[in-house]
């Protein structure tokens, strides 16, 4: 396992009358090369959970174990750690500072010590990674750039430091519905021909449906459900009692289901979908 | 969040007790009297009274004593440094201990432990009002109290508007600030190892994204603020009218009673 959970709890600002249990013994395990998604309603402590994967918050119950070492133990290298599992938060354009988009990719792997051949070289790659021609916004002032450039060049900082894990936290907040598309696609790109291993923590469940291979569901600092988007979106019920909506098609497809018709209920997109309902229509005229 | 773990001092605790009823306008004159009378006080006879009236009211707020504390947490030092200056560089009287260059002499322990004591008392009366009084309030009490002074020109709704404001921003700041950091101890930054320079050139990633959201919610502010048609106190009417009940004559007139008997008897 690559990143597991045991017991995982965490309290904001304990001994305070402020004081929250933000999650509560939380076991959970991810494999590499993994794409998984984490849901659950605003408050329900998916941020607080992914901030523990690369040692910004210290679990204040339990241990938090990558590769099978519990990373409070011992002398784990934290800068090393949030390397090897990179962590975008929301809204990451607020992060940029520099003057030119070169120097805010460069800044994490300048942060790793690396040399200015080596630099250049992860930019590119970084930049790339995200779709950004290298020698158009190299020089650009990452101010100057439009929302969604913004956004991506935030996450190309972070590629830049060639992570094994990527913890996205509501990545396209905000964005429109096409460079929301474009930004999942490059991340879904990465995922398959770098082996990149995904968190993607999301309120979209049409989205998380389609990349998911493996989803987990949070209410109220717990995990109440885990499994794949196809058994997930079964238990309507308890999804929406964490309130959460299942995803549209998903819905129509169970719908059917529940009149007695012989179809399939773990398909997520629309071409797929409509695929499914013709073949089973065509069965039934016959 | 977890910033915020550090910062009480002034962190309004909501409350049922008498001191959280309390107008806002009469805990600031209650203040201001009892301020004042802590600068009258010249012997420890007062200072002792004056802290059997403030665990009284203590008391009375219910407020956690653990919490309390740590709003001192910071005032600390400055307290510990009075107290370190005046022990060494205060002279005359007695003389304590020598090291060499360095006495400790009777009027510099004296002095020292009567100018902490002033400052500490300070501090926690202020808190007292500060953690059982809503930001709003508290400004809404300051506007009321500044009117008087219009005729000399002062814009008392302004500043109360901007106290109101800057201690609205405080916490979204900290938030924001915090989120910020981790986003760059994300990304490998080290904002806990190196000498002083080193550390503030390593706190650019941080403050240039604050600065620059901080702008951002200003400008958000002025329009929100703009678009409902705000344009200062001038006709402005309250939606939370402030009444003076018994109870805050009661307040105001014993703490103006008590603190003329400790100074009185403090003399």
């Amino acid at each position: 396992m690559l990143i597991e959970a045991r017991d995982l709890s965490y309290t904001y600002m304990p001994g305070t009358p402020f004081q929250v249990d933000a999650l509560k013994k939380v076991n959970m395990s991810i494999a590499r090369g993994e794409f998984v998604g984490v849901i659950g309603e605003t408050g329900s402590g998916k941020s607080t959970l992914v901030q523990h994967f690369n040692g910004l918050l210290k679990p204040t119950g339990g241990e938090l174990l990558v590769e099978g070492k519990n990373i409070w133990e011992g002398n784990t290298n934290l800068r090393t750690l949030r390397s090897r599992v990179a962590l975008l938060f929301q809204y990451p354009e607020h992060q940029l500072f520099e003057e030119t988009v070169f120097k805010d990719v460069a800044f994490g792997p300048r942060n790793l010590g690396m040399s200015e051949a080596e630099l250049e070289q992860r930019v590119r790659f970084g930049l790339a990674s995200m779709g950004l021609d290298f020698d158009t916004y190299r020089e650009r002032s990452p101010f100057h750039l439009s929302g969604g450039e913004k956004r991506r060049v935030a996450m190309a900082g972070i590629m830049a430091m060639r992570p094994e894990v990527v913890v996205l936290d509501e990545p396209t907040a905000g964005m429109d519905p096409a460079g929301r598309l474009k930004f999942m696609e490059q991340v879904s790109r990465l995922h398959r021909e770098e082996n990149l291993t995904v968190i993607l923590v999301t309120h979209n469940m049409e989205e998380i449906a389609r990349l998911a291979e493996k989803l987990f569901v949070f209410y109220r600092g717990e995990l109440v459900m885990q499994g794949l988007p196809a058994e997930v979106f079964k238990s309507v019920d308890l999804i929406r009692e964490t309130g959460l909506e299942i995803p549209v098609l998903s819905d129509l497809l169970q719908q059917l289901l529940r009149k007695g018709k012989d179809i399939r209920t773990d398909l997520f997109t629309v071409p797929e979908v409509a695929e499914e309902i013709l073949r089973f229509s065509r069965e039934e005229w016959k | 969040m977890s910033g915020m773990r550090s910062i009480t001092l002034g962190h309004y605790l909501p409350g049922t007790s008498i001191l959280h009823r309390l107008d806002p306008r009469a805990k600031l004159l209650g203040l201001l009297v009892l301020i004042a009378a802590l600068f009258l006080i010249k012997t420890f006879t007062g200072f002792i009274l004056f802290g059997i009236f403030f665990v009284i009211a203590f008391l009375s707020s219910r407020l956690p004593w653990r919490y309390f504390m740590r709003g001192l947490r910071p005032v600390l030092y400055i307290v510990l440094f009075t107290l370190i200056l005046h022990f060494l560089f205060t002279k005359g009287g007695q003389v304590f201990w020598r090291f060499g260059m360095l006495t400790i002499e009777e009027n510099g322990v004296y002095l020292g432990s009567f100018m902490t004591l002033r400052l500490i008392l300070l501090v926690i009366t202020t808190l007292l009002v500060t953690l059982t009084t809503s930001p709003i309030a508290f400004a809404d009490g300051i506007e009321f109290l500044l009117r008087p002074l219009r005729i000399f020109r002062v814009p008392g709704h302004e500043i109360a508007m901007m106290m109101t404001i800057a201690l609205r921003f405080i916490p979204t700041l900290m938030e924001e600030s915090d989120k910020i950091r981790k986003a760059q101890m994300a990304r490998g930054a080290d904002f806990e190892s190196g000498n002083i320079f080193r550390r503030a050139r390593n706190l650019v990633p941080l403050l240039v994204p604050l600065f620059v959201s901080a702008f951002r919610r200003a400008d958000d502010l002025a329009v929100a603020m703009e678009s409902r048609c705000y344009r200062g106190g001038e006709n402005r009417t309250k939606m939370r009218q402030q009444q003076v009940t018994t109870l805050d004559y009661l307040g105001v007139f014993t703490t103006c009673g008590i603190a003329a008997v400790i100074v009185l008897t403090g003399v």
